[in-house]
């Protein structure tokens, strides 16, 4: 009896490896072929942008007017260089709205004395249902600023509310201390023109820590020594260059960052908004647009424009590195989950045949199986049922040809933009691609789990992000 | 527990192989990327030392109106790319006969004869190149004219570019044709190069209007909404009563910008139209117009069912002044509660707000 159940757990094992084993290699597979587009999608970019003039677009009348809306919680010590470096963006036909959203600190008084806020009154469409609006300011030294100041009610709300104020063609949703570089929305706008079913651009998000800003603008770009934001660098250099732009080429990209993203106002009202009962409300609502592109007439191409850059501050502890992570693991889960009728789906596509199985069995699932395959190879190992060699074959397949692929990311930037131009900058950014899979990666499977956990349970919590402020700025910036 | 023949025994073959494909693959990973870095250091200061050497030749011809002969062969025998980006980034500050001079030896360096070559290639990124260069240094070549067609938009879009600056009739002719371009870049380009040609396109415009409909008229409406020229009144008056709802707007933005009875007379009409949006620019007309006759068909609108429509009408009687006012004031004790609700918004705004 002992022994044929023995017999069947190690038949198990054994097939479930050799399961993990093909599941790597499909997914790296899959990875390849992102590899392979996203760097014909550069080339073809690359070309395109080379010697391109923006001037005409910078005072044309025609230019599609853009919104930014900036959300704002307790900022009171950034939110002054943030705005002014927003305000000094490189487009004609820009309005910036700043939301706080129920800010208990002196946010709202900081931006009333520094920018000469004075309460107007105003006549606005509520299409969705927000929280009160408390307050509307406009400056009197700078036309295009209007400050609401409402009641709390999340980011999700707040952009929400930005919405509803905004009176242009297309709005731009940021965070509050994202830094968008001086011609990002020029870049960013392009899509728009070149098809009227554009409904929504992204751009890419790099990691400033290290790097120096000033007056909210990134003027020396280092890889930071940090081993975490180190690595996160590399991290957000895969994500953006290889993921978005391969997906970019296969007409399948779902995700714009909740950093900086461009859209249709007029889709994103008609579509509803943000939903507040998500903690992925960003990747939700450009899958609930991209869905309704099926289901309706009207726009739902989403392009990611790889030159248009912001940069964000990343956690540089483990404490909140995972938060994050957790965080951004259950709002996938939720996401996919509320969008569940759409996999398979002849009905939406390439979206619904691919896209989404994509994102269930690598994105989603990815934790899951790389712990069962750890968890069995141990085992294995232990008790004899696999061999060394195996073990060997298994690492060398789930982490080195990743580690592989990741060195090409680095590639493509640096035949790219090459934005980290030092010796040491290079030799830095594929020591951490090299070292990514000891340890961090193993980390970050444990944070999504936890978050898939926490996902099962109901949870819609954020939790708090820490951050250490830009160097070098005199004031400090660390916030809770 | 298991004995060693039921172990998993990966053949050591297989295992090589798959360790020297990913040793290869990074070794190669790591070649490319650490040699393209030092390929990037060595180019980057050689380009900076080009660029610098070009443009302290340039600022000398167009401060000094000279160049000699050393500096003309060091600008030919600089790398194209760093000598295209060198004429570009200085002509892009210059008109006149600065740009001429910056012509002259961008002629004499072959720069435009390259450019020219360029836009013959049959690769569509070669011909945006070329339109390019030829842009960014004005040269009024028919080179340029006869990519108008061009197979690929980005590169018709950046011949749209070029042709704001060289007006000719036979550059508007084919500027309006564009109108009719399918790809949004394209009708983008043409439409702002159009704008960029200021007054002179206004008869020919006036024609095109005359005789088109659909969305060549659409795109056409809105350059001419940018002039806001008494020529387009007829056009616009024909195409106020278009079948489609966007040309149908486009025409009441452009009547609101025009002025005249007859405009004010079919924007009132247009306050009943069966498109909301086109209620809503006919209501904002009549208050740019500030048509105070109008007053009682706007104080209709404020009991329209679309909010666009309600506001863009109580706009509008505030704009008009005291007979607006009357009938915002006199909502307010009606008995549409939505119409009451909007006049009381826009009587509350500040005397300086615009909405």
């Amino acid at each position: 009896m002992m022994e044929s159940l023995s017999g069947l757990v190690s038949e198990v094992m054994v097939r479930g490896q050799f399961i993990v084993l093909l599941y790597f290699l499909g997914v790296n597979g899959w990875y390849l072929t992102l590899l392979v587009s996203s760097l014909l999608e550069m080339r073809r970019h690359m070309l395109v942008i080379a010697n391109e003039s923006r001037y005409l677009l910078l005072s044309s009348t025609l230019s599609p007017t853009i919104s930014i809306l900036a959300p704002a919680f307790n900022e009171e010590a950034t939110i002054e260089g943030s705005l002014r470096a927003l305000l000094a963006l490189q487009y004609p036909r820009l309005e910036v709205i700043v939301i706080s959203d129920g800010s208990k600190d002196r946010t709202v008084e900081v931006l009333i004395e520094r920018f000469d806020l004075v309460p107007v009154k105003t006549i606005y469409e509520q299409r969705i249902k927000t929280k009160p609006v408390r307050n509307l300011y406009r400056s009197s030294t700078y036309p295009a600023l209007v400050v609401v100041d409402k009641e709390n009610g999340g980011k999700a709300d707040a952009l929400n509310v930005g919405l509803s104020f905004a009176g242009s063609e297309l709005v731009c949703a940021m965070d509050a201390d994202t830094l968008i570089e001086a011609d990002g929305l020029q870049r960013m706008v392009r899509p728009f023109l070149y098809s009227t079913d554009v409904v929504a651009t992204g751009g890419t998000i790099r990691v400033v820590n290290g790097s120096e800003v000033r007056f909210g603008r990134v003027i020396r770009i280092r890889v930071p020594t940090n081993p975490l934001a180190g690595i996160q660098v590399v991290e957000y250099l895969r994500a953006f260059l290889f993921g978005r732009l391969g997906w970019n080429r296969l007409g399948g990209n779902i995700i714009i960052s909740g950093a900086f993203g461009l859209f249709r106002r007029e889709s994103v009202l008609n579509a509803g908004g943000y939903l507040h009962d998500t903690v992925g409300e960003d990747m939700e609502l450009v899958l609930r647009l991209k869905r309704l592109s099926y289901e309706q007439p009207g726009p739902g191409k989403i392009a990611f424009v790889p030159d248009s850059v912001a940069w964000t501050e990343v956690p540089e502890s483990t404490r909140v590195l995972g938060r994050q992570r957790d965080r951004w693991h259950r709002g996938l889960a939720d996401v996919l989950w509320r969008h569940r009728s759409m996999l398979f789906n002849p009905r939406y596509g390439v979206t619904g045949l691919v896209v989404l199985p994509y994102y269930v069995f690598v994105e989603l699932l990815a934790p899951v199986v790389e712990l069962a395959g750890l968890a069995s190879l141990v085992l294995g190992l232990a008790f004899g049922i696999v061999d060394w060699s195996f073990a060997a074959l298994f690492f060398l397949t789930a982490y080195g040809l990743g580690t592989a692929l990741t060195a090409f990311t680095l590639i493509i930037e640096d035949l790219s933009f090459h934005r980290y131009d030092t010796f040491r900058d290079r030799a830095m950014l594929f020591w951490w691609a090299l070292v990514e899979n000891l340890g961090y990666r193993q980390m970050t499977v444990y944070w999504r789990l936890r978050g898939l956990w926490k996902f099962l349970r109901g949870r819609k919590d954020w939790g708090a992000m820490e951050r250490k402020g830009f160097k070098p700025l005199a004031a400090p910036t660390a916030r809770a | 527990m298991v004995n060693e023949a039921e172990s998993v025994v990966v053949n050591e073959a297989v295992l090589d192989v798959v360790m020297l494909v990913e040793i290869a693959l990074l070794g190669l990973a790591a070649g490319v990327y650490f040699s393209h870095g030092l390929w990037l250091f060595v180019t980057q200061k050689r380009t900076l030392e080009e660029m610098t050497a070009a443009r302290g030749s340039l600022a000398r011809l167009l401060t000094r109106g000279t160049i000699n002969l050393e500096e003309i062969e060091a600008l030919r025998r600089m790398r194209r790319g760093v000598q295209a980006a060198a004429f570009l980034e200085i002509s892009r500050t210059q008109t006149g006969t600065g740009k001429d001079k910056l012509r002259f030896v961008a002629a004499e360096v072959s720069l435009l004869d390259r450019a020219r070559k360029l836009c013959e290639s049959r690769r569509w990124t070669r011909r945006l190149r070329g339109a390019r260069l030829l842009a960014g240094m004005d040269v009024a070549d028919p080179i340029v004219e006869k990519l108008f067609s061009d197979p690929h938009p980005a590169v018709r879009a950046q011949a749209a570019e070029w042709a704001a600056a060289h007006p000719s009739p036979t550059v508007i002719t084919a500027m309006l044709k564009m109108l009719a371009d399918p790809a949004t870049q394209a009708r983008f380009a043409v439409q702002d190069a159009l704008l960029r040609m200021g007054d002179i396109i206004a008869e020919p415009l006036a024609a095109f209007l005359e005789t088109h409909s659909g969305a060549p008229a659409e795109a056409g409406l809105r350059v001419a909404g940018a002039l806001a020229e008494t020529r387009f009144l007829p056009a616009a008056l024909r195409l106020s009563a278009a079948d489609e709802a966007g040309v149908r707007v486009a025409a009441a933005k452009l009547l609101g910008g025009i002025g005249s009875a007859a405009s004010a007379e079919r924007l009132t009409e247009l306050l009943k139209d069966s498109d909301s949006r086109v209620r809503a620019a006919a209501a904002n007309g009549l208050g740019r117009m500030q048509h105070w006759p109008a007053a009682s068909q706007l104080a209709e609108s404020l009991r329209d069912s679309t909010w666009h429509v309600r506001r863009d009408a109580a706009l509008a009687l505030r704009a008009i002044g005291a007979p607006g006012t009357l009938f915002l004031r006199r909502a307010l004790k009606g008995d549409d509660a939505f119409a009451a609700d909007m006049a009381q918004q826009i009587l509350d705004l500040p005397a300086t707000a615009t909405g």
